[in-house]
């Protein structure tokens, strides 16, 4: 998905519930990477880019703006940017003071390498379009978790 | 089917003959805009009006470059091409991605056109 096959910038938005929130996705396909936003209200902050580099297998992740206390923009840019090396990610994650929502995210991206994120490789996503998140283990080659609508 | 809450519009137009892109997308403390030539989101630049507001003149702006290149043309193009959306959208401040090949004069009003087009404040 860069250079010669980019049709353009396409834009995604889907809400599902997580652990009873409401969480919003926004995600904008851009050529080579991605802007993703999740939230609950829509406050842009705590926005991170990853990107690849040749010095690190890990992505190189940095907060642009937002509180620097609060990692968990930068680490889930930096994992997602693990899918795939030719992919720069922007991640905003708004996280609502102490909810279960942010325990959830912050245990996914902590605990576990994500080996694929469904949410935008369905080709025309609308709302009433099934999406999956599938995460994977990689350490323990544990089973599968989806979340699907 | 419910609104999505994050409100965004885009369009797609050729401009001194490079096709360019743009997104605007709709947040409650900023407006982000996209302006891309290269399919990418490029330079991110910050547009905040000063919180002193001046009745007699238009509020003084601050621009401040999050990532990219730093240099004073930056600053231009992204005060000339963000400050109306953040006077037309109640004084939010601007996020600007700005990723051009060509940032002549007679392009940005262009793209200043280009962005009206795809209002979502």
């Amino acid at each position: 998905m860069n250079g010669a096959d980019f049709r353009g910038i396409s834009v995604h938005n889907f809400s599902e519930k997580i652990l009873e929130q409401v969480v919003h996705f926004h995600v904008m396909k851009l050529d080579g990477g991605f802007f993703l936003w999740v939230g609950s209200a829509p406050v842009l902050s705590n926005l991170a880019v990853s990107l690849n580099s040749k010095y690190d297998s890990m992505p190189l992740s940095t907060l642009v703006m937002g509180d620097p206390s609060e990692t968990t923009a930068s680490s889930l840019a930096q994992r997602l940017g693990n899918l795939n090396p030719f992919y720069h990610f922007f991640h905003s994650f708004m996280s609502p003071k102490k909810t279960k929502l942010e325990l959830f995210l912050l245990f996914l991206s902590v605990s576990f390498n994500y080996h694929q994120i469904f949410l935008w490789k369905h080709s025309s996503y609308t709302l009433n379009n099934p999406f999956s998140i599938c995460l994977q283990d990689k350490l323990h080659n544990s089973s599968v978790t989806h979340y699907s609508t | 089917m419910s609104e999505p809450i994050i409100r965004s519009k885009k369009t797609q137009r050729e401009i001194n003959g490079i096709p360019t892109e743009v997104v605007c997308t709709e947040f409650s403390n900023y407006i982000f805009v996209v302006l891309t030539q290269f399919g990418k989101i490029g330079t991110l630049v910050s547009v905040t009006p000063d919180s002193r507001s001046n009745d007699i003149s238009t509020p003084p702006f601050s621009t401040k470059v999050l990532l990219g290149k730093d240099e004073p043309m930056t600053h231009v193009c992204a005060k000339n091409l963000a400050m109306f959306v953040s006077q037309e959208a109640g004084n939010r401040s601007v996020l600007l991605g700005l990723a051009l090949k060509d940032s002549s004069i007679e392009t940005i009003k262009e793209m200043k056109e280009v962005i009206k087009s795809c209002q979502v404040w």
